[in-house]
């Protein structure tokens, strides 16, 4: 079948003017229009939108969504990002906007800045303190994320990075059907088989919801380690997996050697079995968890570090991908 | 009403068709069997006619909003094409609660 109608036409009568007894559904309604058109207007005013998933928790895709965000950052863009992870929010921490709560002016809600000027929007600027879980079952949870998506005052933005809590369940869902234009997913993955089984069904996701997947992130990819020994010593480093890398000190006596803590490869072999870009890979780094903690991601403490310039390459990819692209469906409705 | 796909297909879908394979949570079970099917059809073409208001739902569905009846259901591009081709909506699957 094609992908999608291109022209969907309604005959019949329109119906009839609700009576005055249905005023407050009339309220509603309208309420609802005004969001609409907020939404419709945000599709116009933030030139890229782009879902970070994955399928698996524990993968730092709120490391790699703040990273995507300040990468861009760095390049002078404007950009947003918008923390959808209800249950679990941790951007405002790596952002240094610890402890802020939800600025709303005139119905509107106003973002946070955080480093390099991005703006942010959490449910964590909701939270009483830090240590209050948000009981929410679904239909809560679908209210709370069509108002970060229709009241909040972006202004125009660049790009718009959304992190998502792991699965494929209402967050992203809910995303995919009331955002305009997303330009695609990315999907955050570890090298491990488990994780890697879970992302197979976030790229099944995207295709079933007919949003582009970007590509995949592997990230902890590989730990380097570093020490110092007589020029030209051979060493012999034991590897997970019983491996042994041989490494040899070089002439000023530095020696380094990775370490794949989590396997190789595998977000690359996800990415070709399903016919999906591979981004890149970002090593892994106790910096980001020591950054995180302190809420100075690793991409601001170290703008010319190792991961900094990971970050730089995958952001490369998505903007060659996301920019040469055009979105939106075509459809017309008379 | 009248579709016309990207490859140039045309279908047109009635009102009632549309609304009978409605894939919502209440409707949908209604059609596991012949019975509850019938009751189903009836009940809504005993509805007035009426145009709808649609609404695109992300890049993979349309929903269909009316003044009377159910408005839950969110039809994919695939089960409108299947009402199209006059094939079952439901391609042979009855209803599981929770799938989509």
């Amino acid at each position: 079948m094609a992908e999608s109608p291109v022209k969907v036409n309604l005959p019949g009568d329109a119906p009839a003017s609700p009576s005055p007894e249905d005023q407050k559904k009339m309220e509603a309604a309208y309420n609802q229009m005004k969001r609409k058109m907020a939404i419709s207007e945000m599709g116009k005013a933030i030139k890229h939108k782009i879902m970070v998933l994955s399928g698996k928790g524990g993968v730092g895709k709120s490391t790699v969504a703040t990273g995507l965000a300040l990468s861009l950052a760095q390049q002078g863009l404007k950009v947003g990002l918008l923390d959808i992870d209800i249950t679990g929010p941790n951007v405002p921490k790596m952002m240094g906007l610890d402890g802020r709560r939800l600025n709303v002016e005139a119905g509107r809600i106003h973002p946070a800045e955080g480093h390099l000027g991005v703006k942010v929007i959490s449910m964590a600027f909701l939270l009483e303190d830090e240590d209050t879980p948000v009981v929410w079952r679904g239909p809560i949870k679908l209210g709370a994320i069509q108002q970060f998506i229709g009241d909040v005052e972006w202004g125009n933005l660049d790009y718009l990075i959304i992190d998502f809590p792991p699965g494929t369940s209402d967050e992203p869902l809910t995303v995919a059907q009331n955002l305009p234009d997303i330009d695609g997913m990315v999907i955050v993955t570890t090298p491990q088989d488990v994780a890697l089984m879970d992302s197979r069904k976030s790229i099944t996701f995207a295709n079933s919801l007919k949003v582009d997947v970007i590509g995949v992130i592997e990230n902890m990819s590989g730990y380097t380690i570093r020490g110092k020994a007589p020029a030209g010593t051979e060493l012999e480093l034991a590897a997970p997996g019983g491996k042994t890398i041989a490494i040899t000190a070089d002439g000023d006596g530095n020696w380094s050697g990775t370490l794949d803590i989590f396997k190789a490869g595998g977000g690359e072999k996800t990415a070709i079995e399903f016919g999906v870009p591979f981004l890149g890979k970002i090593p892994f780094d106790p910096g980001f968890v020591r950054g995180g903690d302190d809420g100075v991601h690793r991409i601001v403490s170290e703008p010319e570090g190792s991961s900094s310039m990971a970050f730089g390459k995958v952001v490369a990819q998505i903007q060659t991908r996301v920019e040469a692209e055009s979105v939106g469906s075509g459809l017309e409705i008379i | 009403m009248h579709l016309t796909w990207a490859d140039g297909t045309e279908h047109e879908v009635t009102y009632d068709d549309l609304r009978h394979a409605c894939p919502c949570a209440n409707c949908g079970p209604q059609r596991n069997d012949d019975e509850t099917s019938l009751i189903l059809r009836r009940s809504v073409e005993g509805l007035p006619r009426e145009k709808p208001t649609v609404r695109p739902v992300g890049n993979y569905a349309l929903a269909f909003e009316w003044s009377t009846g159910c408005s839950s259901g969110i039809h994919r591009f695939e089960r409108i094409w299947r009402i199209g081709e006059r094939q079952d909506p439901d391609n042979g699957k009855s209803y599981v609660h929770g799938a989509w």
